[in-house]
């Protein structure tokens, strides 16, 4: 009886089974003429480019607001016309004229001017957000900003500078971090709540000059760029770039082998790996400006000791990583100048550290500390944190250093670091320009080490470090007027910092992408993406 | 039925009761409101004191790494971090009581407009993973009581361990793989293909009654082969809980002597475990299925985050992850008004169910 009752049960519930399964519709391919990626997008909170401080953002700012002066896609420390085409630098190199094009508009129509730049720059630093540190590190300032960046005319921009810079670091400043892209100063100044200049309402909005404008953004969701019809340049090759938040790197992957997404950004190195190779399928990876370093604590009675630091610069198992836990995500690199930088020391002089126990073991005999010494390590929840950290314990346990690994939230690590609260720790650093002085100004200057200086955004102040000639070679390479002189001086300075810097400078790391093979002229550099050459 | 024996207090309530209705309602509401305040305004204020103690920097979290002291002291102002922890308080305290719970740091819109935005997902998704639940859990779990120790009550049994114990984001991941990539049968991770995304005109932000209004069967199709899959995973977790917890509260019905009276004076199986059995244990299952149902809209943020649902659980971990005190609160509060909300219903449908809490 019993069975009798349980196959008819067994019918029903074969039944609903059989109707709740009916074919769904058949999955579309991505349209021809859009890009679909996904990616995970929850940092993006606001598209002010005063204010925007994170990678997605900023991607996808540098293809809807245009800059003064755009990267050389195959050579990012080169500086190529954009929104002008082209400028004049006077003689003592204290003044750079910029000729912008003609016919720009705003998507919708309205001219866009010279005047609107020049109060888009003075905005930056006005507002005085992060962002503002680009323009302030070359002497505008709030109460100068308004005389040194002006219009002549429609077309013409003036920059005055306080001291004769490198032009070319000039450009990739202001190229780099969105603080000269065209805002519509009309619109803002309609929408200004509270002196904001605009402020909140950018906080959902994009009001500039660029080859796709921001149609639809969905908090968390989806965010949709679409060709600008008024565009001034050339018109890109793909109507529309479609994003979609996907923060799963291993749901990423299965939308991108379905065919449901053209790009995956997130893919975690185990997945690129079996992607690589896969037909179909793409894997592409660029360097970035990025850094993975392990930094150390000058004030810590341990580690304010030079040679203690340079013992832990031979635990690290620089090619081991790199053939294992970093082969997608970084090459070894131990200068502060990464590759791709004017000024940087190539790959090999860059990075002449190997794991040679011995050689640690003489150097903390030499420091004091014939037999090791406790210390933590902070580490955050990079993926890559964790394997670099538990092997440089295991080889630091051979010579008697107990460390002592302490994980955790990004955002717990970078309150600590900041407030100097660590003995040592590992985390990421990027610069904001292809030129050595960009890390140079913040790995190893350090004009004041007094803790209530409070200079949290310089890496070599939160570790308590500070040495007067180096702060002088640096002042001194920033001013040098001869390219080739200012390199050397940058070279030598390399290899002086490695020995004796406060931080142990890992690995540089990659962008990665996985793509389907219909994708075409995916162009990028470590600065940026170049959505309108993309082709399908 | 009355009981004459009725606790003082209610007795009293009576009293008033027959002297002055609108008194005894005002009372009863008193009674039921109150307690829930005092649980509303602790939890505020321990989820409050708590997060300002987290050793987490809301600062740099939103400013970055690179921000100057200067731009991190404005923010630190702005945010009104400047000032003690007891002003604080009151500030968050009398915005509560206006329904404003601030501005998230991370998205930067008022909290209320975020969660407006992010609970309809985890709604939608959470009712129709409870109704999978109940509708499989409650039969099972009676199917098992009645034939215990069958090989059907050790199947379901079986099936409700894996239920219980295989972490759901593990079988959204296989689930994935089987039913999207290999088989084809639905749609994959996100609420919608994002061919339709912007074809969907919002209404009330549940996408199968949105396309259903709109008449657009096709999204609607499209959408449900979205959510099925996940609706599934987090009803296999509701029916592997519900149907233990009915298992066990009909053995115990079943072991007692007036079934075997109803089954000695002639009446069929199945009416006797429906009809007398059961009907004596629902307000038990329903407390069960309520508090299912409470967890589930608390947001599962493992299965939000494989299947890239843009919900509750996912929104309030990753505020709880860069220290954005402002989300966390309003989302605690939020949780802990569902909880009171379904306690209120059940305990109201424990008196239309059960006579002697009349």
């Amino acid at each position: 009886m019993i069975t009798k009752r349980i196959s008819r049960i067994g019918y029903i519930a074969a039944a609903a089974a059989l109707s709740a399964s009916i074919s769904l519709p058949a999955r579309a391919a991505t349209p021809d003429t859009a890009l679909v990626m996904a990616w995970n997008i929850d940092a993006i909170s606001t598209f002010d480019p005063a204010q925007i401080g994170e990678v997605v953002t900023s991607e996808l700012m540098q293809n809807t607001c245009d800059s003064l002066v755009d990267f050389d896609p195959k050579d990012e420390s080169k500086a190529l016309p954009l929104l002008a085409k082209s400028w004049d630098v006077s003689e003592d190199r204290k003044q750079i004229t910029f000729h912008l094009n003609t016919g720009l508009k705003f998507p919708g129509g309205a001219p866009a001017t010279a005047k609107e730049l020049a109060w888009s720059m003075q905005r930056v630093v006005l507002l005085g957000y992060g962002n503002a540190a680009t323009l302030t590190e070359y002497g505008f300032a709030k109460d100068n900003v308004k005389e040194r960046i002006t219009a002549t005319d429609d077309n013409t921009l003036v920059l005055k500078l306080d001291n004769p810079y490198p032009t070319n670091l000039i450009l990739q400043a202001i190229g780099a971090n969105r603080v000269s892209a065209l805002l519509d100063q009309k619109t803002l100044i309609s929408k200004e709540i509270n002196g904001d200049m605009g402020n909140k309402y950018l906080a959902t909005n994009t009001a500039c000059v660029g080859p796709y404008k921001l149609v639809q953004w969905n908090s968390g969701e989806s965010i949709v760029l679409q060709a600008n019809e008024d565009y001034y340049g050339a018109k890109p090759k793909l109507k529309r770039i479609l994003i979609r938040h996907v923060a799963e790197p291993g749901t990423q992957r299965l939308l991108l082998t379905q065919g449901d997404i053209d790009i995956a950004r997130d893919l975690s190195p185990d997945d690129l790996a079996d992607l690589d190779g896969k037909p179909g399928l793409k894997v592409e990876r660029v360097l970035k400006p990025q850094l993975f370093f392990w930094t150390f604590n000058a004030a810590d009675p341990i580690f304010k000791n030079e040679k203690v630091r340079l013992a832990m610069r031979y635990l690290i198992d620089y090619d081991g990583l790199a053939k294992s836990v970093m082969t997608y995500l970084g090459v070894p690199r131990a200068s502060f100048a990464q590759l791709g930088a004017t000024g940087a020391l190539d790959a090999k002089e860059g990075q002449p550290f190997k794991l040679d126990i011995d050689k640690a073991k003489a150097l903390l005999t030499e420091a004091g500390y014939p037999d090791g010494f406790e210390a933590n390590v902070l580490i955050g929840t990079l993926p890559h944190s964790a394997p670099i950290a538990q092997s440089i314990q295991q080889n630091a346990s051979k010579i008697g250093v107990k460390l002592n690994l302490e994980r955790m939230a990004n955002a717990q690590l970078f309150a600590r670091i900041r407030g100097r609260e660590f003995q040592t720790g590992m985390l990421a650093w990027q610069t904001g320009v292809p030129d050595a002085h960009g890390n140079a100004s913040r790995l190893v200057y350090n004009p004041d080490n007094r803790p209530e200086a409070k200079l949290t955004q310089i890496p070599a102040w939160r570790s308590a470090y500070q040495n007067e000639g180096f702060n002088n070679r640096v002042k001194a390479a920033l001013l040098e007027g001869d390219s080739t002189k200012r390199n050397e001086l940058y070279y030598a300075l390399q290899k002086d910092v490695m020995q004796q810097g406060p931080m142990a400078i890992m690995f540089q790391m990659y962008n990665t992408v996985g793509m389907s093979g219909k994708v075409k002229d995916w162009t990028w550099n470590g600065f940026r993406v170049y959505y309108n050459l993309v082709s399908k | 039925m009355t009981d004459p024996t009725f606790p003082v207090s209610r007795s009293d309530a009576g009293n008033v009761a027959r002297q002055n209705p609108a008194f005894a309602v005002l009372s009863i509401l008193g009674r039921t409101l109150l307690p829930v305040f005092v649980t509303l305004f602790g939890l505020a204020a321990l989820t409050f004191f708590i997060g300002r103690m987290l050793p987490i920097d809301p600062v740099a979290s939103i400013l970055g790494d690179n921000a100057t002291q200067e731009a991190y002291e404005k923010m630190s102002r702005a945010l009104g971090m400047d000032k003690p922890l007891w002003y604080q308080f009151g500030v968050y305290v009398k915005g509560i009581l206006s329904f404003d719970f601030g501005d998230a740091l991370t998205t930067g819109k008022p909290v209320m407009e975020d969660i407006a935005r992010v609970f309809p997902a985890t709604i939608e998704l959470a009712t129709l993973a409870i109704v999978i639940g109940t509708g499989l859990g409650i039969p099972a779990g009676v199917l098992s009581a009645m034939y215990r120790n069958s090989w059907l009550d050790n199947a379901i049994r079986f099936t409700g361990l894996i239920g219980y114990s295989a972490p759901n984001f593990w079988l959204g991941l296989m689930g994935l793989v089987l039913f999207y990539a290999t088989l084809g049968w639905i749609g994959g991770p996100g609420r919608i293909d994002f061919i339709h995304e912007f074809d969907l005109e919002p209404v009330t932000g549940f996408h199968l009654i949105d396309s259903a209004l709109a008449g657009n069967w096709e999204i609607f199709r499209n959408v449900f082969g979205h959510i099925i899959l996940p609706a599934s995973i987090l009803g296999f977790g509701a029916l592997a809980y519900i149907s233990r917890m009915t298992r066990s509260f009909m053995i115990e019905q079943l072991a007692q002597e007036y079934i075997v009276t109803a089954r000695v004076k002639g009446l069929s199986w199945a009416r006797t475990v429906w009809v007398h059995a059961f009907r004596n244990v629902a307000v038990q299952v329903l407390t069960v299925v309520a508090l299912s149902y409470a967890f589930l809209l608390e947001g599962a943020v493992l299965t939000e985050t494989v299947f890239a649902w843009p919900g509750f659980g996912r929104y309030l971990t990753n505020a709880l992850l860069v220290g954005d005190m402002n989300a966390v609160v309003g989302c605690s509060l939020l949780v802990g008004v569902i909880f009171v909300t379904l306690n209120l219903i059940c305990d109201l449908l424990y008196r239309v169910f059960d006579p002697r809490t009349r």
